[in-house]
């Protein structure tokens, strides 16, 4: 077992301070990190407990409309919000579609943004990974791959990131607020996960010793037109083998702004922007909707055993564009696909 | 049969225990002084074994022992044994497999070299600080491919990877058969591996005692007898009746408790090595890769037909991957279990099994809930299935012309089904089917975007697992009965079934009764749970010990009224003289017994008796199932949306409980159809599906409700007239819903598909169906 140190941070600045040694990690709800710590994924030398941080558990409105969520927000305080229900239901229903009750419970919303793969070999010690390993290789390529990245992917990584909540959240724009020793910065969501390039051993562009927030959603929120369709193996407990989260504005049966991003099929949250481009100002048709699939899978790259949801995600994007302009957000509590 | 509880829907007595957190299980028992076990695991499939180094281990703090292969040779314990009986053609190859690999590792998760120390953290720490240096070799990882040439080879003296050939029927016969047919249809099956995942994983406490040499193992399990069999002389070398065995509550165990595991050997030795109790659990991933898998059946099955649709032969050629050794029943589920249902509820006149058994560097295979029946049920119906559609015969009407419908029947095999209501079954489904409501169900969901499929499937189990049972009853001092069996309950409810056959049989109240069971001090024999065989095999014991209480409990009635014991009549726990008031109580004889000054000449004190049944009948649970399903044409997603059981268990003591079994047994069965695989990789031989995050389980979601419904045809095979439930389910879904999955994607001209049909496998069907094309027209 690994043996490790634990300390429990009073401020950010301590937390930040810690967070910057070499072998620390920051842990909240643990849900993530504890799994890989059993595992031997994650090896920490030092524990540093955030939960207690001040100011970091409250969801506040912010000045120009938009809504601010503190990293320590647990997903479930996230989905049942009043305003985050009311202003941004594709949020909660991202939510509400991952993990189960009880892990929602203690799951931070600074914890999902930063949860690991699920690639069976990154979590099987007893394998090479270039994510765990730099260097030693990447057995998902020739190997059992049907969970693995169809766009975006390297010749070094076919990893993708798990989390429902950022789909949304890459939907939505949000910002992440981040302190760290350079001081506060905030970063745009679709800068903050990276593709793994050469590089698959970082999820994020987040530095070291830098601690995650806040998240800031702005004031466009999508509360008509919306949907998150997840694709899985079973109804819960299980992580998207292709999802779609959209928000659309509707004008009559035009569609005005409109946003899709895709989760299970890349190592981020992914949105193509020529693809929703296509999308505004046009009637909402089928025609329309599968145009817009075959350009936003224009690229994707199938490894065999994934080489299925290439196909299956042009027909999720195309039925969740379908349920967001019509107005008919698919259950996550009668989790039946419509 | 006696009226009064049997029959009743009772709720289990145990359920109070277990509901309110009360339930004890192996891991909660206080072991005072005991130390932690860990093992250490290969994480290679396959890799010879250059040296140990132990030296920084030992050292460590809390460390008391550290074994390796080595050890356990030095010690002279003998390889864990593989009592299965199978008639081979040639020999059956049994690897001697340790309890700590020697100089070879065979899997990924094969015990290499064990700690004991204070703490587990210790024994974990300590267990890191072990080298051992591989020298990584190629791994044969699927069955049918290890069997081919060129594949890396598990073991020298199985060349070709072959564990046995097995061939069982009149091959003239079936060729003969298919000679003759007006229509033969062929299918590649492949049922694939799986892993039974009780809730509570195995645990164990050893202990020793130096001055008695005897050993004492708490274990969680389903058969304290048989593994203590496999345990004592084969391993320990030390007579049975010095080891001791005993389980407390157990949390399912779906056959895959029942066998002797190299981690009880180690807790023993480490016991006696220091004379300490030593514990060990295993956690949730090292059940994935080091317990046992179950089913890995692949091949080809025919069945030839006539031009009417009668059944003329059946043939299988198979596949069976038994993993890098052969497991306790391993090489027995196969060929003997597969064998005894082939043909399942049809007439066939000719059947021929061809089983080629495999090595690879995987966990070992053995029996799971059905064990080898779902296999034959699964190849039947499938087959069935595809002739009718082939040939353009009604499926049900197809069923229906070769159901057995006259008994009793030999089959082609030798095996004599007493009793089954078949056909039955058969009409009852057809009927809660509504067929023919059917078309305007499918178009309605046509036009929401979903194919609809309609699977209908009738199954056989043949239940009894391993032959004879025991059983005792015995008066305890404060007014309760005692009863004893060998048979044993991992959570399926015998506290109450078997005291409903008591309290009806002796006239005591229900709340008196209190089952013994899984102790080896405390049961004489008998071969625990596992083939569906407690009530019938248990229940028999029971009622022998109970013929035999009341024999005694009638000689003493009579002596102490004074009349002859042919004018006693019993009735409601009484003996009274025929056409008098006079009588006794059985609890007042009980209590007289006790006293020699009250007894007869000749009879020995007490009511206590026990007994054996010699009986090795199987029975034949049967049934029809039916499922209709919806695909999701853009996903493949699958949606049971309703599921019918009709089902025939004989009389029923306790319909709740018979129908919790089979509903249990069908999600199960939903599972294996629609879900669950275990994964391994087939380059490294990695295992991929090594938590219950990546080895899909259904959930409360994934399954629909299940009704059931009973019709009873006695078996006059045992006196309680029944037949075993509890692997129904197992046997009867994966046909069911696969075939509903395969009507659903029919119009697409998909007809292959294997288990679990997951949105991936139907998409790539549809796809392969579709020529490769965009998507199909909906
Ligand atoms: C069985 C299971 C099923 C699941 N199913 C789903 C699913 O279907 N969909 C889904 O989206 N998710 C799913 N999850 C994942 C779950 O959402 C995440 O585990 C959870 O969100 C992580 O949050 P946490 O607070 O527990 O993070 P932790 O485990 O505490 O931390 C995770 C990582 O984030 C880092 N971290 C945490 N907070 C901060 C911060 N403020 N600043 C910087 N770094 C930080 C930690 O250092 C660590 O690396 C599942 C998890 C499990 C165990
Ligand atoms: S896909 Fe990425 S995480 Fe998975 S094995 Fe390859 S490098 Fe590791």
């Amino acid at each position: 077992m690994n043996r490790f140190s634990y300390v429990r941070a009073t401020d950010v600045a301590q937390a930040a301070r810690e967070a910057g040694a070499p072998a620390a990690k920051i842990i909240a709800g643990g849900t993530n990190l504890v799994d890989l710590m059993k595992y031997d994924v994650e090896r920490p030398g030092r524990l540093v407990d955030i939960t207690r941080l001040p100011g970091l558990r409250a969801i506040e409105d912010a000045a120009d409309g938009g809504l601010r969520i503190g990293a320590l927000v647990t997903n479930t305080e996230v989905a049942y919000d009043r305003r985050v229900e009311a202003r941004y239901p594709l949020l909660s229903s991202t939510i509400l579609a991952g993990a189960t009750p009880q892990l929602r419970n203690s799951a931070t919303t600074g914890g999902n943004l930063l949860q690991r793969t699920r690639c069976y070999y990154f979590y099987d010690v007893g394998t090479p990974c270039n994510k765990r390993e730099p260097g030693t290789g990447c057995p998902a390529i020739p190997g059992v791959n049907r969970i693995h990245a169809v766009l975006g992917a390297s010749e070094h990584c076919i990893a993708t990131h798990p989390s429902d909540m950022c789909v949304a959240m890459a939907a939505l724009e949000a910002v992440v607020r981040v302190s760290g020793p350079g001081g506060e910065r905030a970063i745009p969501f679709a800068e903050f996960h990276r593709l793994p390039g050469d590089a698959p051993e970082r999820d994020t562009n987040l530095g070291r010793g830098e601690v995650v927030t806040a998240v800031e959603l702005p004031a466009r929120g999508f509360p008509a037109h919306y949907t998150y369709l997840k694709l899985r193996d079973r109804h819960s407990y299980a992580f998207a083998l292709v999802s779609v989260a959209v928000g659309m504005e509707m004008d009559g049966g035009r569609i005005g702004e409109a946003r899709f991003a895709l989760g299970g099929v890349a190592h981020k949250p992914w949105r193509d922007p020529e693809a929703e481009a296509m999308l505004r100002g046009q009637a909402a048709s089928r025609d329309l909707f599968e145009r817009a699939a075959e350009r936003t899978l224009r690229g994707a790259k199938g490894y065999g055993h994934n080489t299925f949801k290439i196909e299956l995600a042009r027909r999720a994007i195309v039925r969740a564009l379908e349920q967001a302009a019509a107005g008919t957000p698919q259950s996550q509590v009668d989790k039946r696909i419509r | 049969m006696p009226e009064g509880l049997s029959g009743q829907p009772l709720r289990r007595r145990e359920d109070a225990r277990f509901l309110t957190g009360a339930g004890r299980y192996t891991a909660d028992l206080e072991a005072p002084g005991a130390l932690h076990l860990h093992v250490l695991r290969s994480p290679h499939a396959h890799a010879r074994v250059l040296g140990i180094e132990t030296g920084a281990a030992r050292t460590m703090p809390g460390v008391r022992l550290v074994l390796t292969g080595v050890d356990l040779a030095d010690a002279g314990l003998g390889p864990l044994p593989c009592p299965a009986v199978v008639r081979t053609i040639g020999p059956l190859v049994v690897p001697d497999r340790h309890a700590l690999a020697r100089d070879r590792v065979r899997h990924v998760g094969e015990p290499v070299a064990c700690v004991v120390a204070e703490t587990s953290a210790e024994a974990r720490d300590a267990a890191e600080a072990i080298e051992v240096s591989y020298d990584p070799l190629p791994a044969a990882v699927d069955g049918r491919a290890a069997l081919a040439p060129g594949a890396p080879q598990v073991w020298m003296q199985a060349p070709g990877n072959q564990a046995f050939r097995f061939e069982r029927g009149d091959r003239a016969a079936v060729e003969a058969g298919f000679a003759c047919a007006a229509h033969v249809v062929s299918l590649d099956l492949v049922n694939q591996r799986v892993h039974a995942a009780p809730i509570e994983p195995r645990a164990a406490i050893g202990r020793h005692d130096a001055a008695t040499d005897s050993f004492d193992l708490l274990l969680s399990g389903q058969s304290v007898h048989n593994i203590r069999e496999q345990l004592a002389g084969p391993v320990l070398g030390v007579p049975a009746d010095r080891v001791r065995l005993s389980c407390p509550d157990v949390g399912g165990g779906f056959g895959l408790k029942n066998f002797l595991f190299p981690e009880h050997v180690l807790v023993l030795h480490a016991a006696r090595l220091l004379g300490r109790p030593v514990r060990w659990v295993a956690d949730g991933s090292e059940e994935f890769q080091a317990a046992v898998h179950a089913r890995d059946l692949q091949g080809t099955a025919r069945l030839a037909l006539d031009a009417e649709g009668r059944f003329l032969a059946l043939h299988a050629d198979m596949a069976a991957d038994l993993g890098a050794y052969c497991s306790a029943f391993g090489p027995g589920v196969p060929t003997n279990s597969i064998s005894n249902a082939m043909g399942t509820v049809y007439a066939v006149p000719a059947v021929l099994l061809e089983v080629r058994g495999a090595f690879t560097n995987t966990l070992p295979v053995d029996a799971y809930r059905g064990a080898g029946k779902p296999e034959a049920n699964y190849m039947m119906e499938r087959l069935v299935d595809a002739a009718a559609r082939r040939c353009g015969f009604d499926p049900v009407a197809l069923r229906r012309r070769n159901l057995v419908t006259a008994f009793p029947h030999r089959s082609a095999f030798g095996i004599t089904m007493d009793s089954g209501g078949f056909a039955e079954a058969l009409d009852a489904v057809e009927a809660l089917a509504d067929r023919a409501g059917f078309a305007a169900r499918r178009a309605e969901s046509e036009a929401r975007g979903k194919l609809r499929g309609l699977g209908l499937a009738c199954f056989l189990e043949t239940a009894r697992g391993a032959p004879g049972e025991w059983a005792a009853v015995r008066f305890a001092d404060n007014g309760l009965v005692d009863l004893a069996l060998g048979t044993q309950s991992n959570g399926q409810g015998h506290e109450t079934s078997f005291a409903q056959v008591a309290a009806d049989r002796l006239g005591l109240p229900f709340e008196s009764f209190r089952l013994v069971q899984a102790d080896t001090a405390l049961v004489a024999r008998g071969n625990g749970h596992g083939g569906a065989r407690s009530l019938h095999m248990g229940g028999t014991a029971l009622v022998l010990a109970i013929e035999a209480v009341l024999g005694r409990a009638r000689r003493l009635a009579a002596h102490l009224l004074q009349a002859a014991p042919d004018d006693l009549a019993f009735a409601a726990g009484r003996f009274a003289v025929a056409g008098t008031e006079r009588g006794v109580d059985l609890p007042a004889l009980a209590r007289a017994a006790r006293d020699p000054a009250n007894l007869p000449d000749g009879m020995a004190p007490g009511l206590d008796a026990e007994a054996d049944n010699p009986s090795d009948l199987i029975t034949f649970p049967s049934g029809a199932h039916v499922a209709e399903v919806e695909v999701d044409l853009d996903t493949g997603e699958v949606a049971l949306v309703r599921y019918q059981a009709v089902d025939d268990y004989g009389n029923l003591v306790n319909p709740l409980l018979t129908e919790g079994q089979v509903q249990g047994g069908l999600a199960q069965g939903i599972g294996q159809a629609l879900m669950e695989r275990v994964v391994y990789d087939p380059d490294s031989g990695q295992l991929l599906s090594a938590s219950p995050m990546d080895y899909a389980l259904p959930r409360a979601s994934d399954v629909p409700p299940l009704p059931v419904r009973f019709i009873s045809v006695p078996t006059a095979s045992n006196p309680l007239g029944v037949k075993g439930a509890g692997q129904a389910g197992a046997i009867a879904a994966p046909p069911t819903v696969m075939l509903a999955v395969l009507d659903a994607l029919a119009p697409l001209g998909v007809s292959a598909l294997d288990m679990p049909a997951t949105p991936e496998r139907i998409w790539k069907a549809i796809h392969e169906a579709s020529g490769g094309g965009a998507r199909p027209p909906a």
